[in-house]
């Protein structure tokens, strides 16, 4: 393992992405970085602008307004990345998700418009369970980067 | 001035120094910020069953930080203005590092003795920190506007700060090389001086850091991420690289010029070390006990603060030259 991938496990960064949710699964997100389960002892910090991130963290069932933020937000993160899912809404669309006929307002998970890497069901989730599912895509993410081309255009 | 020879060696051997001291001071500060929080931070030593995995230390995080950073992608937009972008980091790191060179620690001249040393120090330092707001101007973003907007209020007045602060040092010693002040003697109107010209530094080095009462520029909340909201991958790396270099010359420049004969000699390594780690103590407690200010806020504060110190390190200054 070289020196940058190495680097690339030690220091995740992650952009919170709130999309539609009812703030459950945010509360516990957040709560992964306070003091009682501190994060940054492994080098996990929140930043503020997308373009600095290496994890996008997604919570809540994505309304159609928002279909276009995502997508651009997903697209400002630079590569390699990872996008974690949190909570039934983001995994599945939990109950605002309808197929036939279809909810006027709410898409249902971002899976369906963003490649999302990592579930971590619950309503809310724990946590724990929140840092084990960061922790799983911090794997991938240094799987994406040791398998990425050096010399891309 | 020294042997050339030596001034070469002294000046290879200070990029490393220079940067791995600057990694250790920003480490200090984030663990004692944590620890201030009631948080662990980032661990000194790794629990023993995660150590295989994920590393023995986390002593090197703001170099792990920087070193991913290299690692990844960089996007530039199609707004910005690309040249000025692209090479606004490099020249900052450039200023950054050789404002390193002028600055002498423990056991190493470099070229701090060189005349006017003190004038190339403190213009080296300004264009450092002027690249880090032509960047985001240039990034053709609303927020890295504004974010370079408050970030050259801000240079303002704390330019002011410094500036007053290391001329009236100058003053009193009656030199502009800074290896001549660093030696200098103590007397009791000197200890006076020190106290508060070494405040008019401090309050410079907030600024100029981005500590809390004064980090409006990179206020998350409100403005993303300021000036660096545009950059990532590499030139955002290049960025933190040259504030790591950054805080090393601050700190330095701070012992050289306050403390004044700890800087001279390597028998002093020790007492500049501990000077260095309670000088980055203070910054620490001064982030975690202050909320952030407004911008008018911070510019009236510095301006009621800095201009009566400011007078008053000047007269002393002005006594030591004519009396003493």
């Amino acid at each position: 393992m070289g020196i940058i991938d190495r680097a690339r496990v030690y220091s995740p960064w992650l952009y919170h992405l709130h999309c539609g949710g009812c703030n459950g699964c945010d509360i516990e997100t957040l709560a992964a970085l306070a003091p009682r389960f501190d994060a940054e002892r492994f080098g996990i910090q929140l930043v503020a602008s997308p373009r600095h991130a290496d994890i996008l963290v997604t919570t809540g069932c994505v309304p159609k307004q928002f279909i276009p933020m995502v997508k651009r937000v997903y697209e400002q993160v630079p590569e390699p990345k990872v996008v974690v899912a949190i909570g039934g809404c983001a995994c599945g669309g939990s109950l605002f998700y309808e197929e036939e006929p279809e909810n006027y307002a709410i898409l249902g998970s971002p899976d369906l418009m963003i490649p999302v890497d990592v579930y971590v069901p619950g309503c809310a989730p724990k946590p724990e369970q929140i840092i084990n599912g960061i922790v799983q895509g911090i794997l991938k993410l240094a799987a994406k980067g040791s398998s990425r081309k050096r010399r891309e255009v | 001035m020294a042997d050339p020879v030596i001034t070469t060696i002294e000046i290879i051997l200070m990029v490393p120094v220079a940067l791995i001291l600057g990694v250790l001071f920003l480490f200090l500060f984030r663990k004692l910020n944590a620890r201030f929080q009631w948080r662990v931070g980032p661990v000194i030593r790794m629990y023993s069953d995660l150590a295989p995995l994920i590393g023995k230390t986390r002593i090197w995080q703001p170099l792990y930080d920087i070193l991913k950073l290299f690692g990844k992608d960089t996007i530039i937009t199609d707004v910005a203005h690309r040249r000025l972008f692209v090479y606004s980091p490099y020249f900052s790191l450039l200023f950054a590092i050789s404002a390193a060179f002028f600055i002498p620690f423990p056991g190493m001249e470099l070229l701090s003795s060189v005349p006017y040393s003190l004038v190339i120090a403190s213009y080296l330092i300004i264009s450092s920190i002027l690249f880090t707001i032509l960047g985001p101007v240039a990034s053709g973003s609303p927020w890295g506007a504004i974010g370079a907007r408050r970030e050259v209020e801000l240079f303002l007045v704390s330019e002011l700060s410094f500036v007053l602060s290391i001329f009236s040092i100058a003053l009193s010693s009656g030199t502009l090389v800074i290896s001549e002040i660093a030696g200098r003697g103590w007397s009791a109107p000197s200890i006076l001086l020190s106290l508060t010209s070494g405040l008019l530094l401090f309050v410079a080095m907030l600024g100029k850091l981005h500590i809390k009462p004064f980090d409006m520029p990179e206020a998350e909340a409100e403005i993303v991420a300021g000036p660096y909201t545009e950059y990532s991958g590499k030139l955002l790396g290049i960025y933190f690289l040259s504030k790591t270099f950054l805080t090393y010359v601050l700190v330095a420049l701070f012992i050289a010029l306050i403390l004044p004969p700890a800087s001279t000699s390597i028998f002093w390594l020790p007492a500049w070390a501990f000077a260095a780690m309670v000088l980055v103590f203070l910054l620490t407690v001064v982030q975690v006990l202050n909320p952030r200010y407004r911008i008018n806020n911070a510019l009236y504060w510095y301006v009621k603060v800095v201009i009566p110190v400011g007078l008053v390190s000047f007269i002393i200054a002005f006594f030591i030259r004519v009396v003493a």
